[in-house]
């Protein structure tokens, strides 16, 4: 590394704390134009078949570019793909392309490298994408520029897909090995300079990039020349390197926001629209969660409102609906009418009549995921839920484990321990989340009725936007009057980002996609 | 000699096959099926999982699972981590250099400040001297790692700014030394402190004295050089408590060696990873012990007949 930041710092340390002013203002001017942006972890893998994580998709967002692109409200529309047309069976859309988009290794982008992506999503073991594409049958080059998608049935979620991430398109000169792991040739805003695994990924701005359809000011290549996105895991180390200018951005620890706002030394932004619903979600496979009565009382007895205000000062929102902000079919009023207002009473009132009380406390455990507070959420729901004698022990664990966990105890109807519920999390761009965690068997094998497959399927098959709408509705209506799936909060995690004054620009796209398009570095930082 | 280093040898083999056993057993014993937990985002389809635990032989019986590791093991392959698929042994080799360089200057660290503290100590036995390097060394030895970290960070890099927070440079590389190496100099401090005293006690000591030669030799050439036989010994154990160190203290200053790739591994249940981490972890280590212990016999010829 020998950028002239840390040149500069080299001489500090040798030259001592008088002459760190004047060389700070030296280095700043110099360096203007690479931001670091620092994270708790790595991403897994350059391949975006090949993860999920949100870090993984932060930094595909940079290096490739998708067909649709969403606005800040969570739309899809044109990017890569400048129009398409759907047939009347709503089973054949033809894209058109932009002219003029170059991979990062000077080729041409066309209709080729985007049959190549989607078959490779489709041929590649072991592809996580898969199914997000939808009942794909064929994809057919018409010419250069456009290309024919053939679906097996309808799919309410294709246009959606196409502006996320999991869909950035791939150059059809990806075909070394090293592709994922140490190479990554796309369209997008950054060009790979290296990978560094547990450390850093390298990028530097791509000359040749058009933005077509991003909901951003600038229309061409970003103004930084780079950007290193690194790894630092813990929080007050990246605090620490941000008040440095080590950072220029990073997620900040919770408990010191409120100091970090009254210092006014970093700015505090807060993401919208990410899509991220944290919610109650219940083993309803054997006692006590089987019984209706017993997740209501959970709903009735919890006050997501109290618990959020106190542990996220007004960093997030109270979420209604099973779908968060920023998500098609997401309305707090429609939600709230078939909601769980905060009424203990109603809580006491139903375990008296499942047969618990002071002397016999409904037991239970409460499966929370580490990181970003979640436990301290937790207590407080445990005290609540302990006042109208529900005795909930709290287990905590990575999320992975988690999703592991819940959906272990689902498949075990016959054990003699309580059954558990979770605050759970996920993150989608369309309702289809809905479909993929409550259509039988469902990602956790959780609740299923053969009504709500029907219903779930319907959402799908449904493209009309009106009619879609009212079909997701339903779904909601239904999840929330049987106490499925009872929204808590939204955002949820990685959602908060402190700024150094220097950066401009910086924006966080919907569904959590941070942006580098508009930022510029100022030099009297 | 060779008879012993062979038995050396021995054993530490025995110590690393250990280590492998229990962490097999261990990781299984820990609630969420691995297959799950990497690919079992609902994109997956069930059968795509299955074959996935198949691939990686985690359909199999743990002993199985065991004797396959070792077959592999045998043939230099420690298997593919499970995150972004790569060869096991790459991405161990690729993180231990910053590793070893945090491990070996924190042991000079705690080398050269341990026993300099506790020499002193023993020298200026009974006086303020002596017992502000012990209440020194007991803070040291009782205070976390992690806690010891955040707090020279924020001294040197963020007031006084002499120094990086994070990166990756030899400047970076200070701070988590100096962490690692005060924390464990604490103990060799205590060590080199008793060892000292019991020598200055000693009968040649007194003839050395009374015989009028000059303090610097009797200290330095006497004395020194019999104390420390019981402290080299210890380094091995210290070389041992640093690699475990390294795990939280990589953590904090952002440094990019294996004891940071063993939490990743450990948080994502990626199981070659960490059974690559922990045999490699006990390999350094057992190695580390067999060359301390060889080192011992050369300065001590009694250790190698007892």
């Amino acid at each position: 590394m020998d950028d002239t930041r840390r040149r500069g710092r080299g001489l500090r340390v040798l030259a001592g704390v008088p002459l760190t002013a004047v060389l700070a203002l030296a280095t700043t001017a110099v360096s203007a134009q690479e931001l670091v942006w620092a994270r708790y972890g790595d991403i897994d893998s350059l391949d975006p078949h090949r993860a999920t994580s949100t870090l993984s998709m932060q930094v595909w967002d940079q290096i490739y570019d998708t067909l649709l692109a969403f606005d800040m409200d969570g739309k899809p529309g044109p990017n890569m793909a400048k129009s398409w047309t759907v047939s009347d069976d709503g089973l054949e859309y033809t894209f058109t392309l932009n002219e003029g988009i170059k991979c990062h290794d000077g080729t041409d982008f066309d209709a080729n490298d985007v049959k190549f992506t989607i078959d490779r999503a489709f041929g590649d073991t072991p592809s996580l994408t898969r199914t997000s594409w939808g009942p794909i049958t064929d994809v057919t080059v018409v010419d250069p520029l456009s290309f024919k998608v053939t679906l097996g049935s309808k799919f309410g979620a294709f246009l959606p897909f196409l502006a996320d991430s999991f869909s950035s398109m791939i150059c059809d000169t990806n075909t070394v090995d090293t592709f994922g792991s140490a190479t990554a040739i796309g369209t997008g805003p950054f060009v790979l300079d290296e990978w560094v695994k547990g450390s850093e990924v390298a990028l530097s701005k791509n000359p040749d990039y058009v933005n077509f359809g991003e909901p951003y000011d600038n229309k061409g290549a970003p103004h930084i020349d780079k950007l290193l996105i690194r790894t630092v895991p813990e929080a007050q180390t990246r605090l620490a390197a941000l008040r440095t200018g080590e950072v220029d951005i990073a997620e900040p620890p919770f408990d010191d926001i409120e100091s970090i706002k009254s210092a006014g030394e970093l700015e505090i932004m807060v993401a919208e629209n990410t899509g991220q619903d944290v919610f109650w979600e219940f083993t309803t496979s054997r006692p006590p969660f089987d019984d209706i009565r017993a997740r209501q009382a959970v709903a009735y007895a919890t006050d997501p409102q109290m618990a959020i205000d106190i542990i996220y000062g007004g960093l997030t929102n109270r979420e209604w609906c099973p779908v968060a902000r920023g998500v098609f079919g997401n309305d707090q009023e429609f939600c709230k009418q078939f909601g769980y207002e905060y009424d203990p009473e109603k809580a006491k009132a139903l375990l008296a009549e499942m047969g618990f009380g002071p002397d016999n406390p409904m037991k239970t455990t409460m499966f929370v995921w580490t990181g970003g507070n979640r436990h301290k959420l937790a207590e407080i729901f445990q005290s609540q839920l302990a006042q109208v004698g529900i005795e909930a022990g709290i287990e905590i664990m990575d999320i992975g484990t988690m999703n592991a966990r819940v959906k272990a105890q689902n498949e075990d109807a016959t054990s003699d321990e309580p059954g558990t519920f979770d605050m759970m999390t996920w993150s989608w761009y369309d309702p289809d989340i809905l479909y993929q965690l409550w259509h039988s068997p469902g990602a956790y094998s959780g609740f299923s009725t053969p009504e709500l497959d029907a219903m779930l399927e319907e959402t799908r098959t449904t493209i009309e936007p009106e009619a879609r709408l009212e079909k997701v509705q339903a779904v909601i209506q239904y999840l929330m009057e049987n106490a499925v799936h009872i929204g808590l909060y939204s955002p949820g995690w990685e959602w908060v980002f402190a700024v150094r004054p220097e950066v401009e620009g910086f924006k966080v796209g919907p569904f959590l996609h941070p942006s580098f398009l508009d930022v510029k570095m100022s030099s009297d930082g | 000699m060779g008879k012993f280093i062979l038995q050396r040898l021995l054993a530490a083999l025995v110590t690393i096959c250990i280590a492998t056993i229990a962490v097999t057993i261990l990781i299984h014993l820990v609630p969420g099926d691995p297959v799950r937990i990497m690919y079992g985002s609902f994109q997956t389809t069930p059968e795509e999982l299955e074959a996935i635990r198949v691939r990686l032989g985690l359909d199999q019986p743990i002993w199985t699972q065991y004797l396959m590791y070792l077959e592999r093991l045998l043939h230099g392959d420690l298997g593919r981590s499970i995150v972004g698929d790569q060869p096991v042994l790459d991405v161990l080799l690729a993180r231990f250099p910053a590793t070893l360089a945090l491990t070996v200057s924190s042991l000079f660290i705690a080398v050269v400040v341990g026993m300099s503290l506790g020499f002193l100590a023993a020298y200026k036995r009974g006086t303020w001297v002596d017992v502000g390097s012990m209440v020194l060394a007991i803070v040291g030895v009782s205070m976390p790692h992690f806690w010891l970290g955040l707090l020279l960070l924020f001294l040197f890099a963020l007031q006084l700014q002499w120094l990086p927070v994070a990166g990756g440079d030899w400047r970076s590389l200070i701070l988590p030394a100096m962490t690692l190496g005060l924390a464990n100099a604490a103990v060799l401090a205590r060590l080199t402190r008793s060892a000292m005293i019991d020598i200055f006690d000693q009968d040649f000591i007194r003839t050395a004295r009374a015989k009028g030669l000059p303090r610097s030799i009797v200290l330095y050439r006497h004395a020194l050089r019999s104390g420390l036989v019981p402290v080299v010994s210890m380094l091995g154990l210290q070389f041992a408590y640093l690699m475990g160190g390294a795990i939280v203290i990589e953590n904090v200053f952002a440094w990019n060696g294996v004891g940071r790739l063993a939490i990743e591994a450990v948080l994502s249940r990626d199981y070659p990873l960490i059974q690559g981490f922990i045999l490699f972890f006990a390999t350094v280590v057992a190695m580390a012990s067999v060359v301390i212990d060889v080192a011992y016999a050369f300065l001590d010829p009694r250790i190698r007949y007892s």
